[in-house]
Order: structure tokens, then C-alpha cells, then sequence
């Protein structure tokens, strides 16, 4: 009887630490969080093209020795509409790629034409 | 290489589309209130404390929050560049379980705010795009007669601007404006993934309460989003409860069956839950629909983690012999 019962304690105890090990450790830590799925979702949106052509470290050293603002192209690319933004994102896409001088030029040249050209401070949706 | 088209796009739609920085009636939805002062807004001086923590004090005040600038100051003001960022100014109204929404870089979402009573939180650039002088301030009306914006701004409790300074400033600025929500109200014309975003961020800020129920009300609103099913699922994860984590994943990848986040989720929910083969069936899903992306790296974890689970846990070890019937 009392082997019977150890016994029972025994695959319990077992069975529980068996499913432990590969079950409980790093449990959460696969889960992709909501902020990480919107974010990969988003990746292929031209609007996401534009700005990480924006953030690249090389670019953005140009157009700061242009002493040309973060802040002022972003108010700029907030007129554009975004079929003006996707053309903008398919020029950028074919591009040269990589930190490429031509390409650095490319999308400083780009950038100074949206803050040339675009002079709306209409700051309500187009209907 | 680049430029012509687009410079040929630009100009046209430059030449199309703008007369310079036109009055409020111009741009005013029509339907819209004439004016509109939300008159009971907090004050709180810039004279004592920086523009970024007064401004955010009198938007987090206004939702119900018990702050004061003294308190804000620390977590907002960075000594160094004598002001805050955008990005400070988000991550305290999470630590106040607000949601922070960043409106859209058109007006009309801050005119629905006024409308709904909430002031809106705006950066100005008062100064040039090439010698900017930056400002936070806080919107909490116009004037369509008189052509005016009216602020809480700096030291002056009540500050009107003419609009189309008030715009030109705004647009310099980066068009940035923010509300600070409680984690129930849905905007009235808010944009869907900018909302689930929102709620998202406060997720990751680890305030887990404020963020369900931002789902939740997302979920009343577009039944059809399919990320903040995602999100619900994920918080109901975290949370221990199994059975509504599942629900809603399946919701999810109903809605974006294309999506490898709400599957990957799933399986690893499955995994917990003791469902191997369901939960290998998911993952190998997920790691085909993940190739490519961002995510691919995070799917092929999962699916390891699965896979090894799997091997030592579901492996007979006795394989060699034949078992009676």
C-alpha cells in the first residue's frame, strides 16, 4: 500500500518536472508584443520607407551639416499626400542601396526639394 | 538618377494644391462648432518650470490626473537640452495611465478633440526652420470671427494667436499634437492603427490594466482590427487566462490570416497550455508566412523552443520494442 503511494508521488512529481522543463522557462519571451507585430506590419508603408531613409545615421549628418532641421522636413512631409509620399518612397526604393554616397545625395536632394517646393501651410485634410 | 519625376510630381501638386497658410474659416470642417474655449483647462505658470512639464501637467490635469508640474519635471525635463522630447512627454502619460494618442498631422483631429472637451498638447516652432525655437503649449480653443487660436501657453493663462501664425508655427514644429486619453475614450475620428498603437505603447510600459481596457474599447469601436484583437490576446496571456488569450488570437488571425504574430502567440499559448502538436502545427504556419519579415527571427525562436519542447518531452524512449495491442 505505502509503495502504492509513493509510487503515484512519484510519476506525479516526475510528470509535473518533466513538462516544467521544457514548458516554464522562457515562456514569454517568444510571445511577439503588440508594438513588435504593428511595427513589422507597417514595414513595407511608404511613409516607413521615407523615414527610414530619414533616420539613417549618414543622411542624417548631411543634412545636419546643411543645417537643415529634423523638425522642418517632418512638417514638410506631413503635406504630402500619400501618393505623393509613395512616389517619394519608390524613388528612394530605387535608389542605390547601402551607405552609398550616391545614395546619400539622393535622398538629401529629394529632401531639399520637398522644403523648396512645397510651400502649403494648409494645415486641415485636403477633401 | 533620382529626381526628376518626383520633382515634376511635387511641383504640380505644389502648384495645384495651396494657397499659402489660408484663415480658419478656409480649413475649418463645416461642420464644426464657430468656437470653441474650453475655459475650466488648468493653468500651470512656465515661469517657474519648462514648457514640456506645464503643458503635459495641464493635459493629464484635465483628464483627471493628479499631477503637478513639481512632480512631472523630473521624469520630462532634460537638463541638457533645457526642455523634453515628444518621447519623454508619451512615456510619462503612460506612467499616469493615460494614453498618450498623437493626433494626426492635420488639424481637423484637434478641433474634434476641442469639440470633445480635451485640449491638445502642441509643439510650436516659434522661431525659423533654420534657428528654431521650440515651445510646448496647450490648444483649448478658437475664434472663427476673429481668426484666432486660443492657448495656454508660457506664462500667459490666456494667449490668442492668430491662426495662421498659430498653423505656421504648429507646421514648423513638426505638426506634433498630442491628447492624453483615459484608456476608455476612443477619439470621435480617430484613426484605428494610430489608436491601437497608442494602446500598444502603454502595454509595453507595462501598465497591463489601462491597456485591456484600451483594447477593449478599440474592440467596441472596429470589431475588425486585427491588432487589437492581438493586443487583447496578448494582455489575457500575460495575465494567466488562457481561454481568452485563445479566443481572441483566433479572432485575430481570422481577421489577418496573413499576420505570423497572432499564430506565433498562439502556438506559444499552446505550448503552455500542454498542446504540442496543435501548437507545432502554428509555429511551422507562422515561420512560412514569417520569412521575409521582421519577425522571421522571433518566429524561428518560437519554433525552436517548440521543437526542443517537443523532443524531450513527447520522445518515447523505449521506440525499439513492439507494445501488445
Amino acid at each position: 500500500m505505502r509503495i502504492e503511494s509513493f509510487r503515484r508521488a512519484c510519476v506525479a512529481v516526475m510528470s509535473v518536472s518533466l513538462i516544467s522543463v521544457g514548458l516554464q522557462a522562457p515562456a514569454a519571451a517568444s510571445v511577439v508584443g503588440t508594438s513588435e507585430a504593428i511595427a513589422a506590419a507597417r514595414s513595407d508603408n511608404p511613409r516607413a520607407v521615407v523615414d527610414a531613409a530619414l533616420a539613417r545615421a549618414d543622411v542624417r549628418a548631411k543634412l545636419a551639416d546643411m543645417r537643415v532641421d529634423q523638425a522642418a522636413i517632418q512638417g514638410r512631409l506631413a503635406a504630402l499626400s500619400d501618393d505623393e509620399v509613395a512616389s517619394l518612397a519608390g524613388q528612394i526604393e530605387s535608389a542605390p542601396a547601402g551607405g552609398d554616397a550616391l545614395a546619400v545625395i539622393g535622398v538629401v536632394f529629394l529632401v531639399l526639394i520637398i522644403l523648396e517646393v512645397v510651400g502649403v501651410i494648409d494645415i486641415f485634410k485636403k477633401t | 538618377m533620382i529626381p526628376i519625376r518626383l520633382a515634376g510630381a511635387v511641383l504640380v501638386a505644389a502648384l495645384a494644391g495651396c494657397s499659402m497658410s489660408p484663415p480658419l474659416a478656409k480649413g475649418l470642417p463645416a461642420t464644426a462648432p464657430r468656437s470653441i474655449e474650453l475655459s475650466s483647462t488648468p493653468f500651470f505658470s512656465q515661469e517657474q518650470y519648462q514648457c514640456g512639464p506645464a503643458a503635459l501637467a495641464t493635459l493629464l490635469v484635465a483628464s483627471g490626473v493628479d499631477v503637478t508640474p513639481e512632480t512631472l519635471a523630473p521624469e520630462v525635463f532634460i537638463p541638457e537640452r533645457k526642455g523634453s522630447l515628444e518621447l519623454e512627454l508619451i512615456a510619462a502619460a503612460r506612467r499616469h495611465g493615460r494614453l498618450p494618442y498623437v493626433l494626426a498631422t492635420t488639424a481637423d483631429e484637434m478641433v474634434a478633440e476641442l469639440e470633445a472637451g480635451r485640449p491638445v498638447l502642441v509643439l510650436q516652432n516659434l522661431g525659423a526652420t533654420w534657428m528654431p525655437i521650440w515651445h510646448y503649449a496647450v490648444l483649448i480653443g478658437y475664434d472663427v470671427e476673429r481668426n484666432r487660436a486660443i492657448l495656454r501657453s508660457g506664462d500667459h493663462e490666456r494667449e490668442e494667436m492668430r491662426w495662421q501664425r498659430f498653423a505656421g508655427t504648429w507646421h514648423r514644429g513638426g505638426r506634433f499634437a498630442l491628447t492624453t486619453l483615459k484608456p476608455d475614450v476612443v477619439p470621435a475620428i480617430a484613426e484605428p492603427a494610430r489608436y491601437v498603437e497608442a494602446a500598444a505603447g502603454l502595454e509595453a510600459a507595462g501598465q497591463r490594466q489601462a491597456a485591456a481596457t484600451a483594447y477593449d474599447a478599440a474592440i467596441a469601436r472596429w470589431p475588425e482590427e486585427p491588432h487589437a484583437w492581438l493586443g487583447r490576446a496578448n494582455v489575457a496571456y500575460a495575465d494567466g487566462d488562457r481561454a481568452a488569450a485563445a479566443d481572441a488570437y483566433l479572432r485575430a488571425i481570422t481577421l489577418a490570416p496573413d499576420d505570423p504574430a497572432p499564430r506565433n502567440n498562439l502556438s506559444e499559448l499552446l505550448l503552455d497550455a500542454g498542446c504540442l502538436d496543435e501548437s507545432r502545427r502554428q509555429v511551422e504556419r507562422a515561420a512560412a508566412l514569417a520569412q521575409g519579415t521582421p519577425l522571421e527571427s522571433a518566429v524561428a525562436d518560437s519554433r525552436a523552443k517548440i521543437e526542443a519542447t517537443t523532443a524531450t518531452v513527447a520522445r518515447c524512449k523505449l521506440a525499439d520494442r513492439d507494445w501488445p495491442d
